[in-house]
């Protein structure tokens, strides 16, 4: 079994039996709103480390899920069980949308239009009281129903998390989609003379990325209960690419580590004082960008030294060198 | 309503001064080393501190709190290229680079952003206002300072234009703005022209948080905001320009000034982005800009 696979497993095993093995509702909150943060780095990972799309946006994908939910239970009455997949589903709508300029555009000015987007969210978030509650943002609103009333046995927002992690990897490693991003991250141009057609597959990284991304804010705002404008901030986004480029891009498993790993850390942290968490996470974004480029999944995949002569290795199928251009 | 619409403009026209001194450090740090600094703002935030510890904390003049912050955020910036873009270049090579460079100065923006307000709190410092007084035009009423804010940032642009049209260093700038290699072939240091435009980009930013922090209060925050909004502005003037950031800020000071008449004022923001969106994908090489390929 591949590294990834033994990854994911012990991740999906983990997280299905931490409700069992440790029944303490603090240590199953934690642990679900990590899982909850490496899905959206994980979704990130799919658009910006397999397909070379660096999105500066995701926080605007995740806010969209949440409020969608929120709004939907909140303004409509929607069940909880209708308002995840609507908030998915809109996230993915837009992440196309959101996509259609980034046929035109790549690096910085793809990286910027993704950064415009979820900074006009957050103003339409702020701003549109009668729609969103302003600043103070939308809560009270009903969670999944039908569920015990013991939070220790709502478990159930784990498994779409490890479910979606599996399928991002899927789609990732083992479908044509997956290799097609790959091929449109390494080069772009050769990708399209062999047949590729890079416009259809990238828009599709961007409806998929976005659309998980929408999941993870939608998961949030029914785990949590709570979703404001502040979630839209770049420093969102900010976390969601240290988490990532912590981990390791263009693996999946190695942001969702990544993520649980830093949110670990954060909520250690906490007791410290809540400042030195992002410090803590610019250190790791700047120290792994320029010195451990292949982060965590890089580190761990090294580590069993081949006993055999090593052929030459193959010319960069890297996310971390290759994403952006 | 004249009155009210030439109140406007010039409000419009001093937002739009302190816009292109924020805006033109980014996209000159933009033409020459291909970097979009996230972290500009965390500078503009610097500047306010330092200026916030001069005058109110050590009781200096406000001019020395002015200098002592630019010059501040001018050695800070000195050690970005060295300490962070030179090792990332060394390892990446001739390899393009683009996006990694954004995630690099994310960590520092964040890294710096979140320092701050480890270092001095969270609080909204107050300073008081560099120059008091009001300068009463007959249909608006000026403070000095935002007269003082706008005077100094385009004696500020002005010597910078003038550093790189006629100083060597700033020709040197230039050089290797339009061709890296053919520059270095001309003996010209790349590194240490790419830590000395860092620092110029960032020294005008930390100069520009110094000057309307009597305005904007100091918080580590206080920066980011107008970096997104500086992002707008540089797209809109055509990526790299000097003189398209320098007239794109004025335009989009003066229409956001003038918005207001028409739109509620907590929608103002939205303007820039909703340009920089539209500029982006009917003309991304800018207003002012020429088609590039590089």
């Amino acid at each position: 079994m591949t590294t990834r696979g033994t990854w994911l497993g012990g991740l999906a095993v983990a997280a299905i039996l931490l409700p069992l093995a440790v029944p303490h509702p603090f240590v199953l909150t934690i642990a679900t709103q990590a899982l909850i943060w490496a899905l959206l780095a994980s979704s990130w990972d799919l658009l910006s480390g397999y397909a070379g799309q660096v999105s500066f946006g995701h926080a605007g994908f995740f806010v969209l899920g949440g409020y969608t939910a929120a709004i939907t239970s909140k303004s409509l009455g929607l069940s909880a069980w209708l308002g995840v997949w609507l908030g998915a589903l809109l996230a993915a709508v837009v992440g196309l949308a959101v996509g259609f300029p980034a046929l035109r555009l790549r690096g910085h000015y793809l990286a910027l239009i993704t950064l415009g987007f979820a900074e006009i969210l957050r103003l339409v978030a702020q701003n549109w009281l009668s729609l969103t509650g302003g600043p103070f943002g939308i809560y009270g609103y009903a969670t999944f129903s039908g569920l015990p009333a013991d939070p220790l046995l709502r478990r159930q927002a784990l498994y779409v998390v490890v479910a979606s992690l599996f399928a991002m990897a899927v789609i990732g490693e083992r479908t044509p989609a997956g290799k097609a991003f790959r091929a449109i991250r390494e080069d772009e141009l050769l990708a399209a003379t062999l047949g590729i057609h890079t416009t259809r597959y990238k828009l599709l990284a961007f409806a998929l990325s976005s659309g998980f991304a929408g999941l993870a804010g939608t998961l949030y705002a029914y785990y949590v209960l709570l979703v404001s404008p502040t979630l839209a901030s770049p420093a969102t986004t900010a976390l969601v690419i240290g988490m990532a480029v912590f981990g390791g891009l263009g693996t999946i498993w190695g942001p969702a580590a990544g993520a649980l790993l830093l949110y670990g850390v954060n909520e250690a942290l906490r007791f410290v004082g809540v400042v030195y968490n992002l410090i803590v996470v610019g250190l790791i974004i700047m120290t792994f960008v320029i010195f451990v480029p292949e982060g965590l999944a890089g580190v761990v995949r090294r580590r069993p030294a081949p006993r055999v002569r090593r052929s030459p290795p193959a010319r960069s199928t890297d996310a971390s060198r290759s994403i952006g251009g | 309503m004249w009155e009210s619409l030439l109140e406007f403009l010039v409000q419009g026209i001093i937002l739009g001064g302190l816009y292109a001194l924020f805006a033109v450090g980014l996209t000159l740090i933009f033409g020459v080393l291909e970097v979009i600094n996230i972290a500009h703002g965390e500078f503009f935030a610097l500047g306010g501190y330092l200026v916030f510890a001069a005058v109110v904390l050590l009781g200096l003049r406000p001019v020395v709190g002015i200098v002592a912050a630019s010059l501040g955020a001018f050695a800070v910036g000195l050690a970005v290229y060295p300490l962070l873009l030179a090792p990332l270049r060394r390892r990446l090579g001739r390899r393009p680079y683009g996006a990694l460079y954004l995630v690099l100065t994310l960590g520092l923006s964040t890294f710096m952003q979140n320092g701050l307000l480890a270092v001095a709190g969270g609080e909204y410092l107050q300073v008081p206002p560099h120059v008091a007084g009001i300068l009463d035009l007959s249909f608006t009423a000026l403070s000095y300072q935002r007269i003082l804010v706008f005077v100094v940032a385009m004696a500020l642009l002005a010597g910078l234009f003038a550093f790189l049209l006629l100083h060597r260093q700033g020709l040197a700038v230039r050089a290797v703005a339009q061709n890296p290699e053919a520059a270095q072939a001309m003996g010209i240091n790349l590194g240490r022209i790419f830590s000395l435009t860092i620092a110029l980009g960032v020294g005008l930013a930390g100069a520009g948080g110094a000057l309307i922090a009597p305005q904007f209060n100091v918080y580590p925050a206080v920066g980011l905001p107008l970096t997104i909004k500086a992002f707008a502005i540089t797209i809109l003037g055509g990526m790299g320009n000097l003189l398209g950031a320098l007239v794109a800020s004025l335009v989009v000071g003066v229409t956001e000034s003038l918005a207001v008449m028409v739109i509620p004022s907590e929608w103002q923001n939205l303007i820039a982005f909703a340009v920089m969106v539209l500029v982006l994908l009917v003309r991304p090489q800018g207003l002012l800009g020429r088609a590039v390929v590089r």
